[in-house]
């Protein structure tokens, strides 16, 4: 495999991360425009964390989810009892304040003799954990697969859980699931917490994949892509994130017959898959089909 | 007599729930017709299904000869039936007044609009007293009014009202149906959802009975005793 | 320190103008559809780059440019309503959400294709110097684009309290299932207004461009992020509040970036729509209707 496959792989891989943090949010019936926000914070801080104050990979990705879990939870808290447009509006505007404090944010010390360090709308460069460390493109994407892996396998005993029954009655219908006893605004503010925590997760292989990484990088784009790729690969299962980045970067990048017309002809299979598939390929009819499948072979 | 409406094994569905399985009854024309049963029954479904709100996944709805099942709501009332849906759904704010051209809004020739809105106006006079005003600060009695003349602006042959006595005072209740029976009089065609089956049997000429999504009992006022139908209307036949 | 307020409220009522008309466009579509179009903004680059290719290969005068602006505008928008708000009016909000993101995408990419610059000059408006208002000048495009507003606010005003069509529109937006029931075609109004919702756009489209001086493709998520962040301020769904919150997302930019920079400047808009929401004053959520004029 080549290196520039091991990349477009590896970038499937964590961006799958950020599509699940989308989803998360979209089962308990909330739609967010700002788990990039969240993405962008795990990219920062665990930049900061391996290139300005030299921790492990490990730990420093662990830091950088816990302090996504606790910037989605800051957003979370005065925001989940809004509902559709209101809680997305205030999603994009929590995701526009964190990026343009990202431009404003200069913060570098000297690592070795090299100025180290974010440096607002320059960016920040120098994240070189995975070179310094003689970590094969390879092995990097192994890494994240194998991530990928457990946090997908923890996805899938959950939906076929308790906890997973009752988060998507969260979204199909709240007033139905409080008079059930569930408290709805805990759970809620858990579930976000949780999805920025992914999202952060992401960040953090992001940063260290790339490198540098820079404000622009976690804009709005980013953001409707996520809930993008949650939706278009099926609100169904766990596994409907993953393919919606797989289709979206990996057919995208891997077929350059369309040349410049890349997003004309997929922008448009979008939109007729949707008329056809509103709530993705993988949605909750096929995923049921498919286990009944597998039930009835068992 | 052919009837005027005629619907056939309709079935309508909300995901993998039928609330309709398989309503089969007529609606003759020139009279008053009524439908009977406890909530949950699926008499509101109907009545959207054949107004054209809801699509019927099977079955056929028949009006005055012509095929109108799945047609969309515009269509429907352009073949000539308006219904006043349950809960009144006027415009909460727009005028009465505009609230009764929105009822005429497929009709042309302002003549005949403003001579209808006269005539409406005499009919409902509360209405005249409040023309002005936003239709959502009106009483509930006041609202009935509305949605009532605002189906009458577009001459409907067939008007379907669903539970119009609902949170209605006992008096606004007896203007309602003296003007359900007034209504039939001067030709109009009606079917009457109720749940005060006391007052819909004293005016209706037939009626249906709709237990879960079926029609389990068809016939005239007095050919069941009227506490039997009563108590069924209210709660149901005990299952069998 | 006087006149630096009266100015940059001057300037920041003339932006305000231009958002205020984006806002207009936006709230149209949300009150009759229920649905966001995150292709509002790049239909309108979409109409601003047929306008410069028109310049480009034809040296069109300013009437000609803004026309075709306009067309190109509505021509994009009924697209984008065919594809994703007509076959997911009865279902999901988000199917339609993430379609129109999907030919958002599309667009850009069919108008860099065609002028793959990034930047392109647009003709100005008026080559002149500004107005003299006293010690405050006035920029003559500003002008424009607040008569542009006015004229459209009384244009709509019009179509919505006096015409058949307006009554249709303002029905739906109060009760759609009972302006079904009165015999309206959901359908054709929904895209007819559409058509005039991105019309609306496009002037606002066209007059800025003129205003710049210059168009790039990044106008569409612009166009979209304003026309989104005044209809929010305003209280989601109504029109008047459309108009109030895109001037006072003018005048908020205007005196931010003053006091503050222009990175300040975003931020206090974004900062203050947060703060809005989270504590969701009744006056915001309250505003979803029109008030009858008869």
């Amino acid at each position: 495999m080549d290196e520039y496959t091991i990349g477009v792989l590896t970038n499937v891989g964590l961006f799958t991360f950020l599509a699940l943090s989308a989803y998360l949010l979209l089962i308990a019936g909330e739609m967010s425009f700002g788990q990039q926000a969240f993405f962008g914070v795990g990219a920062y801080s665990g930049g900061i964390l391996t290139a300005m104050y030299g921790l492990q990979l490990p730990l420093a990705a662990l830091g950088a989810m816990v302090l996504g879990a606790l910037a989605a939870t800051l957003v979370g808290l005065p925001t989940l009892r809004l509902r559709g447009l209101y809680f997305a509006m205030a999603t994009l505007a929590a995701a526009e304040m964190a990026r343009i404090l990202f431009e404003l944010f200069h913060f570098q010390i000297e690592v070795e003799g090299e100025t180290t360090g974010p440096d607002g709308t320059q960016g920040f460069r120098g994240i070189r954990w995975v070179f310094e460390h003689g970590v094969e493109p390879l092995e990097y994407m192994a890494l994240v697969y194998a991530l990928l892996l457990v946090v997908l396998a923890a996805f899938l005993a959950v939906e076929r859980s308790r906890l997973g029954a009752t988060l998507r009655s969260l979204g199909e219908d709240p007033e139905l699931a409080a008079s059930l006893g569930v408290n709805v605004g805990r759970l809620k503010l858990g579930v976000a917490a949780v999805a920025g925590a992914l999202a952060a997760l992401g960040g953090v292989l992001f940063a260290h994949h790339n490198t540098y990484i820079e404000p622009r990088n976690f804009d709005i784009m980013l953001g409707v892509h996520s809930l993008a790729y949650a939706l278009i690969g099926g609100l169904g299962t766990a596994l409907g994130p993953l393919l919606g980045v797989a289709l979206d970067i990996g057919v995208l990048e891997g077929s350059r017959i369309f040349g410049g017309a890349r997003m004309i002809v997929f922008g448009g299979l979008v939109a007729v898959l949707l008329v056809f598939r509103p709530r993705g390929l993988l949605d909750e009819r096929v995923v049921h089909w498919f286990g009944v499948r597998a039930f009835k072979r068992s | 007599m052919a009837a005027l409406l005629a619907i056939k094994d309709l079935v309508t569905a909300y995901g993998k729930i039928e609330a309709l399985k398989g309503v089969t009854l007529e609606v003759q024309d020139e009279s008053i017709t009524c439908l009977l049963g406890p909530n949950g029954a699926g008499k509101t479904t109907l009545m959207f299904t054949t107004a054209g709100i809801l699509r019927p996944r099977r079955g056929s709805i028949h009006f005055a000869g012509k095929d109108i099942t799945a047609r969309p709501p515009h269509s429907i009332v352009a073949s000539g039936i308006a219904l006043v849906p349950e809960n009144r759904l006027v415009f909460p704010h727009m005028s009465v007044l505009e609230n009764l051209r929105a009822g005429a809004y497929q009709r042309s020739g302002n003549a005949g609009i403003n001579a209808d809105i006269e005539r409406l106006m005499q009919r409902f006079p509360r209405l005249r007293e409040r023309a002005a005003q936003d239709a959502g600060t009106l009483s509930g009695g006041e609202q009935q009014m509305l949605a009532v003349a605002r189906a009458l602006m577009s001459r409907p042959r067939l008007l379907l009202m669903d539970e119009p006595s609902l949170g209605l005072a006992p008096l606004v209740l007896e203007e309602i149906f003296r003007i359900i029976a007034e209504l039939r009089r001067d030709g109009t065609t009606i079917f009457l959802v109720e749940q005060n089956a006391h007052m819909a049997l004293k005016v209706a000429q037939h009626f249906y009975l709709m237990e879960q999504g079926r029609v389990t009992f068809s016939g005239n006022p007095g050919s069941l005793a009227e506490d039997e139908v009563i108590s069924r209307a209210y709660l149901g036949t005990v299952k069998q | 320190m006087l006149q630096d307020l009266l100015q940059n409220t001057l300037d920041g009522v003339a932006l305000g103008a231009s958002y205020a008309l984006l806002a207009v466009g936006f709230t149209l579509i949300f009150g009759v559809l229920r649905r966001v179009n995150l292709s509002y903004g790049p239909a309108i680059m979409f109409g601003a780059y047929c306008a410069t290719w028109t310049y480009l290969n034809f040296q069109a005068g300013l009437l000609v440019l803004g026309i075709v602006t306009v067309a190109g505008a509505v021509l994009a928008g009924v697209y984008v309503e065919r594809l994703c708000f007509a076959p997911h009016r009865q279902g999901s909000a988000i199917a339609a959400m993430v379609a129109s993101f999907a030919l958002w995408m599309q667009l850009e990419e069919a108008a860099t294709l065609a002028l793959p610059k990034h930047l392109y000059a647009f003709p100005a408006l008026y080559e002149g110097d500004p107005l003299a208002l006293g010690p405050l000048s006035l920029r003559i495009e500003s002008l424009a684009m607040l008569g542009a507003a006015g004229a459209i606010s009384a244009l709509l005003w019009t179509i919505l309290y006096r015409t058949r069509f307006g009554l249709a529109v303002r029905a739906i937006i109060d009760s759609p299932t009972a302006a079904s029931l009165a015999g309206i075609n959901l359908p054709r109004v929904s895209l007819l207004v559409f058509a005039l919702a991105s019309a609306i756009g496009g002037v606002a489209g066209y007059l800025i461009v003129a205003s710049h001086g210059q168009v790039t493709p990044m106008l569409g998520m612009w166009a979209t992020l304003k026309g989104l962040l005044a209809m929010m301020l305003g209280g989601l769904g109504s029109l008047p509040g459309a108009v109030v919150g895109g001037l006072a997302l003018g005048l908020i930019e205007a005196h931010s970036q003053w006091f503050l920079g222009p990175q300040a400047r975003d931020l206090v808009a974004y900062l203050l729509l947060f703060a809005l929401l989270a504590a969701r004053p009744a006056w915001m959520t309250r505003w979803t209707s029109t008030r009858s004029a008869s």
